[in-house]
């Protein structure tokens, strides 16, 4: 690798390695001058391989992951089978339009008490909120997605005589895949973001609730590594999905 | 026109169906009135709560003024240091490539993961809870303003290059007017953010407002003061989101036929 | 060409309105099988709307357009249609070989003999060495051959043909012109072609059908119909120097420029 390749590949930890370095400097100042709000990145780094290695770290990451992937599958699921059915029939779409911008607005955060209520503690609650939160953005862009299947493909399908069951099958859903993976990785984004901030504000599991303990018990290096952590964890998924995507849309012949 | 006005009124009857259904599930027991309470009851405590017809003490009111100050406060604030940072990084290729990649890890972040850090930093006040929902719903703003600006199309800067024009003025004249529909797309995000943030911020900092009001009216049982709560919510977000779409609309008058 | 009891294709009287506006004034004509027809006309004459009538693809305000006797209301698996926007009528998901078996699979063919009708029809075309690439893999003459052979394995009667040609540069334009009329000179096609292109039209057909646009209230869309009577086989250098060639090439464009009768 030439010397001129390296940089290039190191630029992008430029500015967080000085923000990094600020940071380190200022938080030690602080912390010498009293104050407990805030560690240097140094004393967060420590604290997260404690977690690592105490287990604590993997198991929060574990529950906070596992209860976003199931609430994603409740949600997407069902908002991508109901967009199909709402995409392929006019009239069912117009049909529960009203019901749909009623419900849309209701911020998933808001439910988080109602879920508290019914669920108490635990799972289930995150669950619920996860798949309420997943469930519109799915439902309206794969109704988009299926309304927005290439009309020329859909001629092509009459004339060649394929039956309206081969035309949902052969044409309208492979149609749809690329923008279906589009919408699951907003899903999945959305779903992280969710179920972490329903263990911030209520639910005492996952690396939401790890963060706030921290907080609460005066810990700001523990704090600050879970912090960083929900950032890593958020972005490495965010990337794996976005080349999924990608790949997904490269196989279906489409522009990524 | 007439299929327009059966297609509303298929949707409004399937609409009221359900608020029906709703009627006869809470009424009928057939869902534990603990969890669901009935429509007359949540329409009672909303008609208590905005002191409608002089019903009540009107909390809910306050309460509704409280979060939506917040949430607008915190909406422009951000949209403002979003637009002006955004632009700055946006309109020269060599920051953005320095810069981008950190964006692109902080836009995945909650923007309610920040709530423990400003505790920590400025304690349980209201001040606190505008800076992070200010500070979270920046960033969608910020990321759509350096995506508009970087997306200018390069005959156009060709065309600012032959007139000699200055800085600035490219900034004002091209960047800023093609970045607008990113920016508006981004601000509406925004909003949604800072109503989350708002009401969340409410919840764990025992902050007067919608937030707070429905936790605590979730905890001692009061399902119809928590689904007025949530009624209300989710008008605020729908409200939000209309009027800015609105906006986006006339704003945006060029970009139609 | 012996007239048949039935005429093959015949057009009766056919008006289409759409939005309004009345795109294609009362039309009438016949098609005898084994034709090759061009259809020529300005911009909003209701040439394309003429054809998707004839698929099924659009209903007819009055009169009807029939096929052996029967009127035609739907689409058909014996009526091919090839679209002028190749890109977009490809399935970009499946290879070539994919996207003609479509056509195999929604004529209900086993699939044991699926892989040798699309063998057949993609050596027809010329695309067999590329039967495992994808659309985007393609060029655009390569993309409009491969709708072609899609038709093709439909064994269609009748082929409509929109424009195919259109979005082509000219000198892929005159090696596919070379190539469909040995197709359909090969298989016995009758073949209905809209173009804006004169020249194609007369090199292509063995009459052309002239269209003109906003015809006036009750008269016809039709203006002129002319027989081309250029022996066959055709090629691109000798024909286009042929008297006759250029005495039809002038008339329609005298008719063109001029835009009715």
């Amino acid at each position: 690798m030439t010397s001129r390749r390296i940089t290039y590949a190191l630029r992008p930890f430029a500015l967080p390695a000085v923000l990094l370095a600020l940071f380190e400097w200022y938080a030690r100042r602080a912390a010498a001058a009293g104050s407990d709000a805030l560690a240097p990145p140094s004393a967060a780094l420590n604290a997260w391989v404690g977690a690592a290695l105490d287990g604590s770290l993997w198991q929060a990451t574990g529950f906070t992951l596992g209860t976003a992937a199931l609430g994603l599958a409740i949600g997407a699921g069902l908002g991508t089978v109901l967009g199909i059915a709402l995409g392929l029939s006019r009239r069912a779409a117009q049909m529960g339009f009203l019901t749909i911008e009623a419900l849309r607005p209701v911020p998933s955060v808001a439910l988080i008490p109602l879920a508290m209520l019914m669920f108490g503690f635990g799972v289930r609650m995150e669950l619920a909120i996860v798949a309420f939160a997943t469930f519109w953005p799915l439902l309206l862009l794969v109704q988009a997605a299926v309304q927005q299947v290439e009309p020329r493909l859909l001629e092509v399908g009459r004339v060649l005589g394929l039956s309206a069951r081969d035309r949902a099958w052969k044409i309208v859903l492979p149609a749809i895949v690329p923008r279906l993976f589009v919408a699951l990785r907003l899903g999945v984004a959305v779903a992280l973001v969710v179920a972490v901030t329903v263990e911030i504000a209520a639910n005492p599991n996952g690396m939401g609730y790890a963060m706030m303990i921290a907080q609460q018990s005066l810990d700001p290096a523990l704090m600050l590594a879970w912090l960083g952590w929900i950032g890593v964890v958020g972005y490495a998924i965010n990337v794996a999905m976005l080349r999924l995507q990608r790949a997904v849309a490269r196989r279906m012949g489409v522009p990524a | 026109m007439k299929a327009r006005l059966a297609s509303w009124t298929g949707s409004l009857a399937v609409l009221a169906g359900l608020v029906a259904l709703w009627w006869v599930a809470s009424n009928a027991g057939w869902v534990s009135r603990v969890f669901l309470p009935t429509p007359e009851a949540t329409i009672a405590s909303l008609g208590e709560g905005l002191n409608l017809h002089g019903a009540g003490h009107g909390e809910l009111l306050d309460f509704t003024r409280a979060t939506v100050m917040r949430m607008l406060q915190g909406w422009l604030l951000a949209s403002l240091f979003g637009v002006l940072l955004g632009a700055a990084i946006g309109v020269s290729p060599a920051v953005r490539s320095w810069v981008q990649p950190t964006l692109e890890f902080i836009r995945p972040l909650p923007a309610s993961a920040l709530l423990p850090l400003a505790i920590s930093i400025f304690g349980l006040n209201p001040g606190m809870v505008l800076f992070v929902v200010a500070f979270g719903a920046m960033w969608p703003v910020l990321l759509a303003t350096v995506h508009g600006f970087a997306t200018v199309e390069p005959r156009l800067s060709e065309v600012a290059r032959c007139l000699q024009m200055p800085r600035a003025a490219f900034v004002c004249k091209i960047g800023l007017p093609n970045a607008m529909p990113d920016i508006l797309a981004g601000m509406r995000l925004s909003m949604t953010i800072s109503l989350i943030v708002a009401v969340v911020g409410e919840m764990i900092a025992s902050q007067s407002g919608l937030g707070q009001a429905i936790l605590l009216a979730a905890r001692a049982f009061r399902a119809n003061d928590l689904f007025a709560g949530i009624v209300l919510l989710g008008l605020i977000g729908f409200a939000s989101n209309a009027l800015l779409g609105l906006a986006e609309r006339r704003l945006l008058r060029w970009q139609q036929p | 060409m012996q007239a048949a009891p039935v005429p093959f294709l015949r057009f009766d009287g056919v008006t289409i309105r759409l939005g309004g506006r009345e795109i294609l004034s009362p039309t009438s004509f016949d098609v005898a099988r084994g034709e090759f027809v061009c259809i020529v006309g300005p911009s909003g004459c209701g040439k394309t709307t003429l054809l998707r009538a004839a698929s099924g693809l659009v209903d007819a305000s009055a009169g009807d357009v029939r096929r052996n006797g029967q009127p035609i209301t739907a689409p058909s698996r014996e009526v091919a249609f090839v679209f002028q926007d190749y890109g977009r009528a490809l399935l970009p998901w499946r290879t070539v070989e994919g996207n003609v078996s479509l056509a195999l699979e929604a004529a209900g063919v086993p699939a044991k003999e699926r892989g040798a009708r699309i063998a057949e029809v993609l050596g027809k075309v010329g695309l067999a060495p590329h039967a495992s690439k994808f659309p985007v893999q393609l060029s655009g003459g390569m993309q409009q051959r491969a709708q072609i052979a899609r038709c093709l394995a439909q064994r269609p009667e009748l082929m409509m043909m929109d424009e195919p040609f259109g979005a082509l540069d000219a000198l892929t334009r005159q090696s596919l012109q070379d190539e469909l009329a040995r197709l359909v000179r090969e298989d016995g096609l009758t073949v209905l072609f809209v173009t804006h292109d004169l020249e194609e039209a007369i090199y292509l057909g063995d009459r052309v059908i002239a269209l003109q646009a906003n015809p006036g209230p009750g008269r016809p869309s039709l203006a002129r119909m002319i027989d081309v009577r250029i022996p066959r086989p055709r090629d691109q250098l000798t024909t286009k120097e042929h008297p006759e060639f250029l005495t039809l090439r002038r008339e329609l464009f005298a008719f063109i420029e001029h835009g009715h009768d």
